[in-house]
């Protein structure tokens, strides 16, 4: 409970912020916009050259679209923009201010996590949210209860993986308290934009063990246009709470090596 | 003229660039990872035996060609001139006794040097493991040459005349996502040109992205026959041309305008 009354007043502190800065709304309707364009374009160019690819179509590049825009929201609108005020030149752990979020009376992992909040990534999880509806009335088929609830259930632990990695990510900041390790990330993550089947085989290896980007779009957007069987859905939600506690471990032991900064 | 200051500028300027290597080879890690997805997801298709006009070892080259030459090109320069702009900074440069072009060659000049470092010894691993096919002709070797010169001087340009706008808008490089989003679409990177659609490709050809990054690329593969390769010369000599002039004009209006905000 004191919890999520902590998460109102982190998500009301960051929006008064962010409010003060109105013309930064247009600026990022722009970006989500073009970032939406360019991204179906592509879509659509290789989609007309090759009907169907690997047995991907058309529309169900779309429903991955659609749930990478979404991912990529709902990490821009919470713990994207946390974690980047921790790692980085003239960041948290740079500068020392670390010692500050240490000293709070609060798991340090939830504060890491939940502390800064974007608001204009509400208009880029609208896009995302109207992509995969383009792509769930294109499948022609209509969408039924069960078929829904596996789609969420898919879509939440692609979340959960996509949380896990990015806090592994961001954990490696202790070692390394300059670079950005979260920007390594990004650049891999533009591969979830297109199906893992696309790839070939030894990055299909590395995109399902090493940085699990297939768990994050690829089961998703299937569950969405042809449904999966219930096995794959059980095994992405057990391999997304492993994630979970492993990097959330992680995260604690690498906590464990900050030093605070010298002045 | 005066080279030796403009020898110390670039000296100085790369000396503070690889200070921060770890930091721009992130960069360009994350500018690398497009045309890399699209060379997997094209040379999947042509693997599959889509008829795409390409073979798969054709695509692997021109896209690994791309990528070096998009680096090349990629006038990172943009971005810090309108933050000179804007921060006022640009009062250092105009107080010195070295036009501020020389500034902005220097940063160029550096950074390119950097980015090269890394992009270069990557794209030659990945030429290892992807195998390319290039059927390179001493003729198409020679007219890659000022191909990617006018490519640079164009690119160079236009994005030099986009970021002095912040004379007059503080919001400026908003447009620069645009150019991008525009160059990814236009210049040969979601696809070869040639791949385009009828209407998309007529318009590349009369824009001046596809100038800026893929015709390079497609007179090295060797893509292009003799009207073509004519043609596409007098388009970027053109379109270069517009941007010098566009760049003088900015920046003669744009400097009476100027008022040092800080320092």
């Amino acid at each position: 409970m004191r919890y999520i009354k902590l998460i109102v007043l982190f998500f009301q502190s960051s929006a008064q912020e962010e409010l003060a800065y109105r013309a930064n709304f247009w600026i990022h309707l722009l970006h989500a916009l073009l970032n939406l364009a360019t991204g179906a374009a592509g879509m659509w160019i290789l989609f007309r050259q090759v009907q169907t690819l690997r047995g991907w179509d058309f529309t169900a590049a779309l429903a991955i679209l659609g749930v990478y825009l979404t991912l990529d929201a709902l990490r821009g609108l919470v713990f994207g923009p946390s974690f980047e005020a921790l790692a980085g030149m003239g960041q948290e752990v740079w500068s020392g201010n670390f010692d500050f979020t240490l000293l709070r009376p609060l798991d340090v992992q939830f504060l890491v996590s939940f502390r800064r909040w974007n608001l204009y990534a509400l208009l880029d999880l609208a896009l995302g949210m109207a992509v995969l509806g383009t792509a769930a009335a294109r499948s022609g088929q209509p969408l039924s209860l069960p078929g829904a609830a596996a789609f969420l259930l898919a879509l939440l632990a692609g979340l959960a993986a996509l949380y896990a990695v990015l806090l592994a990510f961001t954990g490696l900041v202790f070692w390394s308290p300059a670079f950005t390790f979260t920007w390594v990330f990004d650049a891999v993550f533009q591969i979830a934009r297109y199906p893992v089947d696309l790839y070939p085989g030894w990055l299909r290896l590395a995109l399902t063990w090493v940085v699990p980007v297939g768990l994050m779009t690829t089961v998703p957007a299937r569950a969405l246009t042809q449904g999966i069987p219930p096995e794959i859905l059980w095994a992405s939600l057990a391999a997304a709470a492993a994630l979970l506690a492993a990097s959330s471990a992680f995260f604690h032991f690498a906590a464990r090596r900050y030093t605070s900064a010298s002045s | 003229m005066i080279p030796r200051g403009a020898i110390a500028l670039v000296k100085g300027t790369w000396a503070s660039w690889m200070q921060y290597r770890g930091f721009f080879f992130v960069l360009a890690f994350g500018w690398m990872v497009p045309p890399l997805i699209y060379l997997l997801v094209w040379s999947t298709a042509a693997g599959e035996g889509a008829p795409v006009g390409f073979s798969r070892g054709e695509f692997v080259a021109y896209y690994l060609a791309l990528i070096v030459v998009n680096q090349f090109t990629y006038p990172q320069t943009n971005w810090t001139v309108g933050d000179w702009i804007r921060g006022g900074m640009l009062n250092t440069p105009l107080l010195r006794p070295l036009a501020y072009i020389w500034q902005v060659l220097a940063d160029e000049v550096a950074g390119k040097v950097v980015f090269m470092a890394f992009v270069v010894p990557v794209s030659a691993v990945l030429a290892l493991v992807l195998r390319p096919e290039l059927r390179l002709t001493p003729r198409a070797g020679l007219l890659f040459l000022p191909a990617l010169a006018l490519a640079w001087g164009l690119r160079f340009l236009w994005g030099l005349w986009l970021a002095m706008l912040a004379f007059w808008a503080t919001r400026a490089d908003a447009l620069l996502a645009v150019q991008d989003a525009l160059t990814f679409l236009l210049a040969g990177v979601v696809a070869p040109v040639a791949l385009l659609p009828e209407a998309v490709r007529w318009l590349a050809g009369v824009l001046p992205f596809r100038y800026m990054v893929g015709f390079p690329v497609e007179v090295l593969t060797g893509q292009l026959d003799g009207a073509a390769l004519l043609q596409g010369f007098a388009i970027q000599s053109a379109w270069l041309a517009l941007a010098y002039v566009l760049c003088r004009v900015v920046w003669r209006s744009g400097l009476r305008r100027y008022t040092a905000v800080g320092g």
